[in-house]
């Protein structure tokens, strides 16, 4: 490589659009990074859907330097619990040897092919690394702190006292007025480096073709290049694609950013460090692979057989020399495996469909979201209620412009945009008080900001900190011993926001071209909860619709604890307007002339369901005719009750009681709130009775579907390509932050910080880490709360509509195809469940989805 | 350039491309369609249609990135051919179609480069 020709700027090879292409295909390296405050669960491996899940897992742990499975102590802790069937592990393990004919190869007397295996499985010391104690995560080197902490800096969301200078220039550019002036540049690249900034191309894909050149990466390695650049760094590269796919522009005006930027930063440190002859500072990627151990002395010993070690035997030798990754592989298989041989049979047990009820006294249509299971479960033992699972976002693609916000909130899954922007306005009588809470709002916002101001300044810091100190050292200890009472007090003083304040669906906010409302959408919305979920036009006289939120005090993650299918956000919003539709004359008749004719003694409510406490809430009381009060008061008693029996059970898998998770959810100190999601393992698309019978332990997510009313197959196309992808998301994050909480997950949540209001990094800088924290999936003793597995789908209809549904849609056809979730369909009249056949694999009947074989 | 018509009216000679690709990929597409300086485009969502691997779903009520979008753009043959070269390295590894064409349109303003109308 030639200094000066790179300091010259070489002539690149590719365009700016192929460099365009280039950068948008490495881009995918990573999922989108949403920030806190809408927190979205996304597979950390999106990017290689497109493989087998066993090549995409070896392929993320070879480029983030990521395990592939868990520490196989924690594998047999879960065995041990009986969280995996022992006979499971036993099958898993002779379909890896090839059947049951290879399994029963004498390896010596006594001693089978499958004895070996299932002595590494169960009894065997770990063969490598990935059983030992989780080690201080490496400093970051050099160039990817440089990188990272200029992102902070740029990214800020208005945290920081001095925000970084030449913003508007783009990030790049940005950098690159700066860099010189900041000696962490110099030590990469002392001498050469000045100059290199001086010349480089100030475009950020020009400077990217040119580096590609300097560096003598060939066109055809450029991909694969960029890609690996990209990984080095997933936190800031997923918030890049995240401010350029998924927000609204203006909250990226004024300091715009692309990967392009964050790619030609990376070149530029390349470059000079190739120009100076330091070393590549990929120190922290990937993490290399041992080469392989060799556990025959440990199998000789186990079995008592000195001559097993002189013993030459190729099945010994594989079985020997498997890594713990691989070992871990038949684990997970297991883990599934006894997991879907307990549901199954139940839900096959099932099928058929029960006789005519009487109608209930009450219909909840809850969100789709694990959590709403064993509280369902909780409500119908009370009473005759009837609930239903629909997507949390009920339908509607909704921005919701709170009063007091700065920006719009998108309440919808981000697999859509917003069609429709909502605004807030006082509910009837309450106009005086929402002023007052509006004039309250924007004092306590003034005070913030004079406060974070004062704190920070240089020379008023010390005297903010002796004026307020006593004042703030008396709430936090009033917040940390009682933060029950102090919650009350607070509740007191101001009323409660949602009492003063609704969606208002004829208002539309100022300087947004979004629709309102008109009337065919509501019908069109009001309509598709009838036809998604199978819910008869034959209505109960009070149909309460429930979205759902959580519960945390001082806890960056709390948006992760809110409804994922409202981006984040609590589910109340969503809920009161479509109960205001459907509670609309005019969408009653709409809906009438569309077959569904709803008797006029329904009327429906929202509320929501508050999932770290269990608590209830109904919206809109006043609206409620005279007629429902004993039907909503009757209601009312039965939830306190179901809440009490779902807090008490919750209490149990947290080992606390009843009482404390309450306070948890005020505490400014509480690590683990709730257990949210964990424990996420199937996705059942059918009506209510078909589970209603089975525990499924708060570990399924429900949809409400009926085939019967759905013959072109156009609402389970609805559920499978969205809600299910939805929640495949939500397993994938829960399974790889467990696989590996270094680095697909967050790490330990004690030790981070927020950083630019945007994402938490561990310690005081680095990289944004992406995933779950340690908290939200392992007990405090390091055991797996989260049994890891992929999640799995079954579906109560005719075999010929699934196989309809998949093969017309791309995206369902790669997830189940390529092994990212388990298909099971369970025919409605027997009951026959069929296992969908991934691609490739054997072919024994000749049809494309085969029997399920369960023990 | 300009085409006289039988009918006097006075068109301008241009490229068409049209894009068929995923949902999924459509920020890539519209990134090089930016990047080469293409002024505008439409954007045609739930596109169905059959292809090598069957027949494709047009509409998904929830999910935008589902299914197949179809790009139509028009521009300078420079431009366009520039967008196609982009799209050959994009194609490579995703699905996706390309249909270039020569088009007359009446308002040659319309379909400037980015940034030189």
């Amino acid at each position: 490589m030639n200094m000066m020709s790179a300091i010259a700027a070489p002539e690149p090879t590719l365009s700016r659009t192929e460099v365009a292409g280039l950068v948008a295909l490495a881009a995918r390296t990573v999922p989108p990074l949403w920030p806190l405050e809408s927190a979205i669960a996304v597979n950390p491996l999106a990017g290689f859907e497109e493989m087998p899940f066993e090549a995409a897992l070896r392929h993320g742990a070879s480029l983030f330097g990521a395990r592939a499975s868990l520490p196989l102590a924690q594998w047999r802790a879960l065995l041990a619990e009986g969280r995996i069937d022992t006979r499971c592990l036993r099958d898993a393990a002779i379909g890896h040897l090839g059947g049951l004919y290879r399994a029963r190869a004498v390896i010596a007397p006594g001693v089978t092919t499958l004895d070996l295996l299932m002595a590494r499985l169960l009894h065997l010391p770990a063969g490598d690394s990935a059983d030992a104690p989780p080690l201080a995560a490496p400093p970051m080197p050099p160039d990817a702190a440089f990188i990272a902490k200029w992102c902070a800096a740029f990214f800020d969301q208005g945290l920081a006292a001095s925000p970084m200078p030449y913003r508007e220039l783009g990030l790049y550019r940005a950098v690159l007025a700066i860099a010189g002036h900041d000696p962490a540049f110099h030590a990469l690249a002392p001498g050469a480096g000045g100059q290199l900034l001086m010349t480089v191309a100030r475009e950020p894909l020009s400077a990217i073709a040119e580096g590609l050149v300097a560096l003598g990466v060939a066109d055809t390695a450029a991909e694969a290049h960029l890609a690996a650049l990209v990984a080095r760094l997933p936190g800031w590269a997923g918030h890049i694609r995240w401010r350029c796919e998924y927000t609204d522009t203006d909250i990226a005006a004024g300091a715009p950013a692309s990967m392009a930027d964050l790619l030609a930063l990376w070149l530029l440190l390349e470059r000079a460090r190739a120009l100076t002859g330091a070393e590549s500072g990929a120190g922290d990627q990937p993490r290399d692979t041992p080469p392989p151990h060799d556990a025959t002395p440990q199998l000789a010993a186990h079995f008592g057989l000195a001559e097993l070690a002189a013993h030459a035997d190729n099945n010994l030798t594989r079985i020997a020399t498997m890594d713990d990754n691989a070992l871990g592989a038949l684990f997970l298989t297991a883990a599934e495996e006894s997991y879907a041989n307990a549901l199954v049979p139940q839900l096959q047990a099932s099928a058929p469909a029960p006789a005519a009820t009487a109608k209930p006294a009450a219909q909840l249509v809850f969100c789709i979201d694990v959590r709403s299971e064993p509280f369902r479960r909780a409500l119908e033992a009370t009473g005759a209620y009837e609930t239903l699972g629909y997507a949390g976002f009920f339908g509607l693609p909704i921005a919701l412009h709170r009063c007091g916000a700065a920006r719009r909130q998108r309440r919808l899954p981000v697999l859509l945009s917003p069609r429709h922007d909502v605004t807030e306005a006082p509910l009837p009588g309450q106009a005086h008080t929402a002023a007052h809470l509006a004039a309250a709002a924007t004092r306590d916002a003034q005070a913030k900001r004079l406060f974070a101001g004062a704190k920070q300044g240089i020379a008023t810091a010390f005297a903010t900190a002796e004026a307020t100190g006593p004042l703030a050292g008396l709430l936090m200890a009033a917040r940390t011993l009682a933060p029950r009472l102090t919650q009350r007090i607070s509740a007191w003083v101001s009323p409660s926001r949602d009492a003063v304040l609704g969606p208002a669906l004829g208002q539309q906010p100022d300087g947004y071209a979004h629709s309102p409302f008109i009337l065919a959408d509501k019908i069109g919305y009001a309509s598709a909860l009838f036809r998604l979920t199978g819910l008869s036009a034959a209505t109960a006289r009070l149909v309460v619709l429930v979205g759902h939120s959580g519960s945390a005090v001082n806890n960056p993650y709390a948006a992760a604890l809110d409804c994922g299918a409202c981006g984040g956000h609590s589910g109340g919003p969503n809920a009161r307007i479509l109960a205001a539709m459907l509670n609309d004359t005019a969408v009653r008749e709409g809906l009438a002339a569309r077959g569904i004719a709803l008797p006029a003694s329904t009327h429906f409510c929202a509320a929501e369901h508050n999932t770290t406490t269990d608590a209830l809430m109904i919206f809109d009381r006043a609206a409620v005719p005279a007629s429902h009060a004993d039907d909503l008061a009757r209601l009312e008693g039965d939830l306190a009750r179901a809440g009490d029996a779902n807090r008490a059970r919750r209490a149990g898998l947290l080992g606390r009681t009843p009482q404390d998770v309450l306070t948890g959810a005020l505490h400014w100190g509480e690590v683990r709130p709730e257990w949210g999601l964990a424990g996420n393992a199937a996705f059942l698309v059918g009506p209510r009775w078909w589970s209603q019978a089975i525990d499924l332990a708060g570990r399924a997510f429900l949809h409400s579907y009926d085939w019967r009313t759905d013959e072109d197959g156009t609402a389970l196309t609805t559920i499978l390509t969205a809600p299910m992808v939805v929640a495949q998301w939500i397993n994938c994050q829960y399974l790889f932050s467990c696989l590996d909480n270094d680095r697909y997950g967050a790490g330990d949540k004690t030790t981070q910080n927020v950083i630019g209001g945007i994402g938490v990094v561990q310690g005081n800088g680095g990289d944004l880490r992406v995933g779950l924290p340690r908290q939200s999936l392992f007990r405090d003793d390091g055991t797996p709360f989260h049994v890891p597995q992929r999640l799995l789908t079954v579906v109560l209809a005719p075999l010929a509509r699934v196989e309809a549904v998949v093969a017309a849609n791309d995206i369902l056809a790669r997830l189940f195809g390529k092994g990212w979730v388990h298909l099971v369909v369970v025919d409605p009249t027997t009951g026959r469940a069929r296992r969908w056949r991934r691609d490739a694999a054997p072919d024994t009947e000749g049809a494309r989805p085969i029997d399920i074989t369960l023990a | 350039m300009r085409a006289d018509t039988p009918h006097d009216l006075s068109l301008h000679r241009l490229r068409k491309i049209e894009i068929v690709t995923r949902a999924e990929d459509q920020h890539l597409v519209a990134g090089l369609l930016q990047t080469a300086g293409v002024g505008g485009w439409t954007m045609i969502r739930d596109v169905a249609g059959m292809g090598h691997a069957g027949f494709h779903q047009g509409k998904a009520i929830f999910n935008d990135a589902s299914g197949l979008v179809m790009f139509v753009g028009v521009g300078e043959p420079a431009v366009i051919a520039d967008v196609a070269k982009g799209l050959a390295g994009l194609f490579a590894s995703l699905p996706g179609v390309t249909f270039l064409s020569d088009v007359e349109v009446l308002r040659s303003d319309y379909f400037a480069r980015a940034g030189s109308a």
